[in-house]
């Protein structure tokens, strides 16, 4: 028999080891309605992770607890293993989707500012501003106020000011609303750099076609319940149809259409549902046993927003 | 608590570092002193001088003397002149070129001392004088009447003089002989000074917080705060941030009244009365030179050490009390600003302390004044107006007691509807929905 406290220490090390955050039966309440409703999940360590969801799904009210900007009802959660407390606030940082900056502030004492209340020293604060500054080629903006710049300036000093303090987690609440293409750019290339460098990122967006280029993996949420979760290659195959994609020369044998499942047909290319074994390769032995010249055979796998919106649709 | 000091810091560095108090601070002293001086300019000149005929048809005022106003406003001419004539002379409308005159008292030959209301004396004038004037010249001719009725019954100047002599009661408590004559009156004035202090600085900074509280919430960085640091810590650090920024404003005007006083002194002269304000204030309350001087004397032997001690802690006390109740208000605001009605159940306490503290230094041993310095939220006020009258330590021990405990109650209030307002967007919120914060688990 193993006791329950090596039991524990077990599970730690394991949770420890591969998911920097665990959530289990999350539950939030705000008067009658419920914006999370038994929610579990993990995030791996090191991923880049998605939180999906339709607006008023309850993103936002799951990243404010894992922020500790509130508290669930019920249910508990774990960073490193450990019981989430204020202490991690430090190692997290966040950008809301509504974001602001104080008006009448200088860039380089606002970003010092937001550095140690994330537990900086002021030199170390000072040090990690100019290094950003520098990356970013903005040094000239450190005694500019902050009222004075663009939007699309003031995107750049926010995203600063969350990876300021060099966090383990960055969560970032629909980072490219509002953004232009070269600023997005800029934040997804930042996004990949962060993810090398073995930092966990939570991505909260509702666009889908953000999600497939830029995620590892994703959990899905709708009304406040977690609807499915995993990675977004294994998910692409957990809900395949088994559509496949034939291109040819010349024009369809007869015998071999009325043999197909055809979901749809042009010049030169047809689309069907195959379900038998050895899917793909008996579908293309078919077609080259019946003297077609295929110039090109693809499984379409659905996209992450097909699968997303069946899902809310089913629920 | 570091994390708070970062926050009292940047409350207090950005807003000391702003134009506007810089300005606020140098011109709040200059606009005191042209307020002081601009309303005794003001009384003193705005009643220009007016000249009055009397024509005694009657005689009987030959002898009596009608002493012109102190002031120079009224001046009185005895004239030979008929009435008509004279009224004929005096210029119809206020344009026309200035005559000698520019008002008759006219006594008619029948006047009867008996009954002095039948025939009237008449005043006609060409400028209609205020209503200073108006109450001057009819007691100067009551005056006039009261001696000529004198004469009548021959009662000679010496027995006059006797009969006027008023008598001035002495006013002290039993247990404290020393305190002196006009002590009550320095006291009120101190009392109410102080008390007008708190009430004023009450709005002025608590608008000052609920103002930071709702550019933190319509900018939305309070979401990447509260990220950072608790609600509460955001809250404290808001309140003591703002409240060190009052400290130095005050700090700041008392150094600059007393560098303009010397300034002034030395350029001039002579020094600006300090006093001027309270002394204008017991002028236009009807006391005369030496009641005045009996009041500055006493000014002096207020109870200064329990002063300085006590009138901080209510003065910081209130402002803990009453600014997180600000912040909570502006938390809750939408984003326009627009429910003033929020702001009621802050701002009538506040108001009704101020007329108890105005009750109390005429009544400073009512059960109102008893109440109104125990309970917390309106005894900041009326505690400070009750420290000159020396109210009783067990007295001011409950009452800071109980307001330590008001000032904890109403921030852990403030807190729960801090919390829950500056991240609730877009959506109006009501009296009714605070109630359910707060009382609501978080």
């Amino acid at each position: 028999m193993i006791s329950i406290e090596r039991t524990t220490a077990i599970l730690n090390f394991y949770f420890r080891s591969m998911y920097l955050l665990t959530l289990q039966h999350i539950v939030k309440q705000y008067g009658t309605y419920r914006a999370s409703d038994d929610v579990s999940f993990e995030i791996p360590k090191g991923k880049i992770f998605g939180l999906l969801g339709p607006n008023g799904a309850g993103k936002t009210t799951l990243i404010r607890m894992i922020t500790r900007i509130l508290y669930p009802d019920a249910g508990s959660i774990l960073f490193n293993g450990e019981q989430l407390t204020d202490k991690h606030t430090e190692n997290i940082g966040y950008m809301p989707e509504e974001r602001g900056l104080y008006k009448k502030m200088k860039v380089g004492e606002h970003l010092i500012y937001l550095g140690r209340l994330k537990g900086l020293s002021q030199t170390q604060a000072k040090e990690n501003v100019n290094h950003w500054l520098k990356k970013f080629e903005i040094e000239s903006w450190m005694n500019k106020n902050i009222e004075e710049l663009s939007k699309g300036m003031s995107q750049k000093v926010q995203f600063i000011a969350t990876v300021l303090h060099n966090p383990e987690l960055l969560i970032l609440d629909e980072p490219f609303s509002g953004l232009d293409p070269i600023n997005s750019k800029l934040i997804e290339e930042e996004i990949h750099a962060m993810s090398k460098q073995g930092k966990t990122i939570i991505f909260s967006t509702h666009r889908m076609e953000q999600v497939e280029e830029i995620c590892d993996e994703i959990v899905l949420v709708n009304k406040g319940k977690k609807i499915l979760d995993g990675g977004v290659k294994e998910l692409k195959q957990r809900f395949k149809e088994n559509k496949f994609r034939i291109s040819f020369a010349g024009e369809i044998n007869n015998g071999l259409l009325n043999n197909l499942n055809v979901v749809e047909q042009n010049k030169g290319e047809v689309t069907v549902k195959f379900d038998e074994e050895h899917k793909g390769n008996s579908l293309l032995k078919l077609f080259v046993e019946h003297g077609m010249e295929v110039s090109s055979f693809n499984e379409l796998l659905p996209s992450i927003n097909e699968i997303f919106i069946r899902q809310v649709e089913a629920n | 608590m570091s994390k708070i000091w970062i926050i009292i810091q940047r409350e207090y560095i950005t807003r000391v570092k702003r134009k506007s108090f810089i300005i606020t601070t140098l011109l709040a002293p200059l606009g005191f002193f042209a307020l002081i001086s601009g309303s005794v300019l003001i009384s003193t000149y705005s009643q220009g001088r007016t000249d009055v005929a009397i024509i005694d048809e009657s005689g009987f005022f030959k002898n009596i003397p009608i002493p012109d106003a102190d002031d120079q406003t009224v001046y009185f001419h005895r004239v030979d002149d008929k009435y008509e004539q004279l009224a004929a002379e005096l210029p119809k409308e206020k344009k026309e070129e200035k005559k000698k005159y520019s008002a008759i008292i006219y006594i008619p030959v029948n006047f009867n001392i008996n009954t002095p209301n039948n025939p009237v004396i008449a005043y006609r004038y060409v400028e209609r004088p205020g209503m200073i004037k108006k109450q001057f010249i009819n007691q100067r001719m009551n005056e006039a009447i009261d001696k000529l009725r004198m004469k009548m019954l021959n009662i000679n100047d010496e027995v006059q003089q006797q009969m006027q002599n008023k008598t001035q009661i002495d006013f002290s408590s039993l247990d404290n002989q020393s305190e002196k004559k006009g002590y009550t009156e320095a006291a009120g004035i101190a009392g109410i000074v102080m008390g007008f202090a708190i009430y004023i600085s009450l709005f002025f900074y608590g608008t000052m917080i609920m103002k930071g509280v709702m550019e933190e919430k319509t900018s939305r960085i309070v979401e990447v705060l509260t990220s950072s640091v608790k609600p509460f810590q955001l809250l404290m650090g808001k309140i003591i941030g703002v409240g060190a920024v009052g400290l130095t404003q005050f700090i700041l005007w008392i150094i600059l009244m007393f560098g303009v006083n010397i300034i002034a002194g030395i350029i001039f002269g002579v020094a600006l009365n300090s006093h001027q304000p309270a002394i204008g204030y017991m002028q236009s309350n009807g006391m005369d030179a030496e009641d005045i001087q009996l009041v500055m004397k006493n000014l002096s032997s207020l109870p200064f050490t329990q002063i300085i001690i006590f009138f901080p802690l209510y003065f910081v006390g209130g402002f803990l009390l009453y600014g997180s109740l600000f912040a909570a208000v502006g938390a809750a605001m939408g984003e326009d600003g627009d429910q003033q009605s929020l702001m009621v159940p802050i701002t009538v306490p506040i108001i009704i302390s101020i007329f108890i503290a105005i009750n109390v230094i005429n009544n400073p041993d009512s059960a109102l004044g008893f109440w109104g310095s125990i309970i917390p939220f309106t005894s900041p006020v009326v505690m400070s107006a009750l420290l000159p009258f020396r109210p009783e330590r067990w007295q001011i021990a409950l009452s800071l007691f109980l307001l330590v405990g008001g000032f904890i109650l109403t921030t852990y209030i403030a807190a729960k509807i801090y919390r829950m307002g500056i991240l609730m967007y877009g959506k109006k919120i009501t009296l009714k929905e605070i109630g359910r914060w707060i009382f609501a688990r978080t």
